[in-house]
């Protein structure tokens, strides 16, 4: 079974039979894995309240989550607080996205980043933004959708015929091209309108400053239901994971995963977008680590890719107030820094199929 | 089979173009010429064609002609210099590496030397332009080298430097928004920086591409036959006696060099070196000695077009000539995926 390379069945398990079927990964590692992540998460969280301008004391932190009274509260609940969910719920969604599109495309190189998807999702809001000014919220979310949607689709059918596998290397060409032209149109846009000169960075990197309770608000109903979906599909990528002949011998709909699976991340991909920009990276290099700590059964990475996205998320905002107080670098340029190497790596292990 | 189908195929065959290089090479060359006595006619304020000619020979006494001379002049040389510089650099890449999809954006050299600039203007304020060129030069030539030594296990494959030079791109692009970021310029001016324009440029900036240009170019035209006899592949060049990894290397650098250049005094210009070599190839066909200049010819009007479109579209707004590349270019790019796949 292909399967069982990656997952890490140790030599001296010896006994098989008594042990549950291979696909399940090693338990007691991921249960590790899980609660490291969760120390950086819940460490990572109060790092980033405490941090800024003003320094507030962690003591300060319970109270401020409910209400806000004195100042110090009040900066907690309605400035960093949201700040800290909305890396956390962007970082989720990407990354999840990112292990989804993996799995359906049977592709190590797909990657909402990679593929144009986010570039798409960033033009269609900003055109919108632009041609309506002071659009926001929900009508923003919906097309950032429309522009995801499009711009996956367009670039997997250039990569290939769109049947079985495409060729990491005409994909990662094709959709880095259809990126740099989304882009490139992204910022004839920006400098038509120089109304929104300000957020030229903020839709050319990404970054989860000035976040607000009501962009998390709005992104939240759509990532939770990417999420849960995304859990429920589990599964079904599992036994595509063992190929398409195996997986529809073994009687599923493999074009029913494929298209259930690209939808959901559309949805991951474009609510994230929309809220926080295009943050680099995170879709490919979050599931290409939690895959190498935890093993490739979907059961498992997905949850933890949710958690690891977060973390990577938050920890790049940290990074990027720390750089140069008072300027903030915008988180997506930390994470395209990070992500870059890993890129290389990624690179240098392909094998040369094309 | 009629006759016809007979003569449209031997016309195909043997094209205009490939029997008589210089008829051709020489419309385009009138057609250069064309749009760059226009591109001296537009822009943010109306000249008339008088004014033009006025000061191209030398009475610069209307204030039009002035303006000319100052603003336009610059602009329409720089675009031929830049265009030579990235179409040949282009060429000699896909030449050496034997890779349809090699060139300076996908190697590294554009991001790179413009990151190298970036940190010179920013890290030195009030530094001479003069030395943001060699900056940008060193940044470029480094950046390919980088892309290079990272790509490189048991060979460097072309499939792994494309990979490799975009995620070396995606680094050095994170680094200069970074710089951007870290010291708040006039965040418009910086992005048509960064995209490659050529709004404001001076006669400095002529001066400083064109060494570059007149030495470099000569030179690989004349050795062009040696691009040709590599791209017989290692083994039979060795065997005609070219001496194939030092005449590689040195090909490269001054492939890199160029490009280097011509980022150091435009910006990060996409797509024409990646898009000029294969119209070239296409109609004039693999001899080197044809494709290189005719490459140089469709950079030229690639970027005199662009930067017209950048200034005609929407005055007094300027759309850098990198953008409207990137638009054209895209597109041309994923083309040519689609056809090399098939």
């Amino acid at each position: 079974m292909s399967l069982t390379t990656d997952t890490l069945s140790r030599p001296d398990d010896g006994d098989a039979a008594h042990r549950r079927p291979r696909v399940t990964t090693n338990r007691q590692r991921v249960t590790w894995v899980a609660a490291a992540m969760t120390v950086l998460l819940v460490a990572g969280a109060a790092w980033s309240l405490s941090i800024g301008s003003q320094h507030i004391d962690l003591s300060t932190l319970p109270r401020a989550i409910f209400h806000a009274r004195t100042t110090d509260e009040l900066i907690v609940h309605s400035i960093r607080l949201p700040r800290v969910v909305l890396a956390l719920c962007v970082g989720a969604g990407l990354a999840v996205a990112g292990a989804l599109m993996q799995g359906v495309a049977a592709n190590p190189l797909a990657a909402p980043e990679i593929m144009g998807v986010n570039a798409g999702a960033v033009l269609v809001v900003v055109l919108a933004v632009t041609v309506v000014p002071g659009l926001a919220g929900a009508p923003t979310i919906l097309l950032a959708f429309g522009g995801a949607a499009a711009a996956g689709v367009t670039v997997m059918m250039l990569a290939g015929s769109g049947r079985g596998r495409v060729s990491p290397v005409r994909l990662a060409l094709a959709g880095v091209t259809a990126s740099t032209l989304l882009i490139s149109l992204t910022q004839v846009l920006i400098i038509f309108d120089e109304n929104s000169t300000d957020s030229v960075m903020f839709w050319l990197v990404g970054g989860v400053n000035n976040a607000t309770w009501r962009d998390i608000g709005n992104l939240l109903p759509w990532l939770v239901i990417g999420l849960v979906g995304s859990f429920a599909m589990a599964r079904p990528l599992n036994l595509l994971a063992l190929g398409e002949d195996m997986a529809r011998g073994l009687g599923q709909n493999v074009e029913r995963t494929r298209l259930i699976g690209s939808a959901l991340v559309v949805v991951l991909c474009g609510a994230a977008v929309s809220v926080a920009g295009p943050v680099a990276f995170i879709g490919l290099i979050v599931p290409h680590i939690t895959r190498r700590l935890v093993g490739s059964s979907y059961v498992v990475l997905l949850p933890l890719c949710a958690i690891g996205g977060g973390v990577l998320v938050l920890y790049a905002d940290i990074v990027s107030r720390y750089v140069k107080p008072p300027f903030e670098v915008p988180a997506g340029v930390v994470t395209a820094l990070i992500g870059a190497p890993i890129f290389v790596y990624l690179a240098r292990r392909q094998k040369v199929t094309s | 089979m009629t006759v016809s189908t007979v003569v449209a195929q031997h016309v195909r065959r043997t094209s205009l173009a490939k029997r008589h290089p210089g008829i051709l090479m020489g419309s385009l060359g009138v057609l250069a010429l064309l749009l760059t006595f226009y591109g001296l006619k537009v822009g943010a304020t109306a000249v008339s064609l008088g004014d033009v000619l006025r000061a191209l020979v030398g009475d610069t006494s209307t204030q039009a002609s002035q303006i000319v001379v100052q603003f336009q002049l610059p602009r329409v040389l720089l675009c031929w210099l830049v265009g030579t510089a990235l179409a040949v650099s282009g060429a000699v890449m896909q030449g050496v590496i034997r890779n349809p999809l090699a060139a300076p954006d996908i190697i590294g050299v554009t991001k790179g030397a413009g990151f190298a600039g970036m940190l010179l203007l920013l890290a030195i304020p009030g530094v001479s332009a003069v030395a943001v060129v060699p900056a940008a030069f060193i940044g470029g030539v480094l950046a390919a080298a980088l892309v290079y030594l990272l790509a490189y296990r048991r060979g460097a494959t072309p499939v792994r430097i494309a990979l490799v030079g975009i995620a070396v791109s995606a680094a050095f692009e994170a680094g200069i928004r970074f710089l951007l970021v870290r010291n708040p310029l006039d965040v418009s001016a910086a992005l048509i920086w960064l995209t490659g324009s050529l709004f404001g440029r001076s006669m400095t900036s002529v001066l400083e591409i064109l060494p570059w240009v007149l030495v470099l170019v000569p030179l690989i035209v004349v050795w062009s036959r040696k691009l040709d006899v590599l791209g017989l592949g290692d083994d039979l060049a060795a065997g005609l006696g070219e001496p194939v990894e030092k005449t590689r290397r040195l090909l490269l650098f001054f492939a890199v060099a160029l490009a280097a250049a011509a980022v150091a005094v435009a910006g990060t210009i996409g797509f024409v070196g990646l898009i000029a070599p294969h119209m070239a190839r296409r109609v004039f066909g693999g001899k080197h000695l044809a494709s290189i200049p005719a490459a140089a010819l469709f950079g030229v009007l690639l970027m005199l077009i662009a930067d017209m479109l950048g200034r005609g579209l929407a005055p007094p707004l300027e759309i850098p000539a990198g953008l409207v590349t990137a638009v054209v270019g895209g597109p041309y790019f994923l083309y040519l995926l689609v056809k090399t796949g098939k």
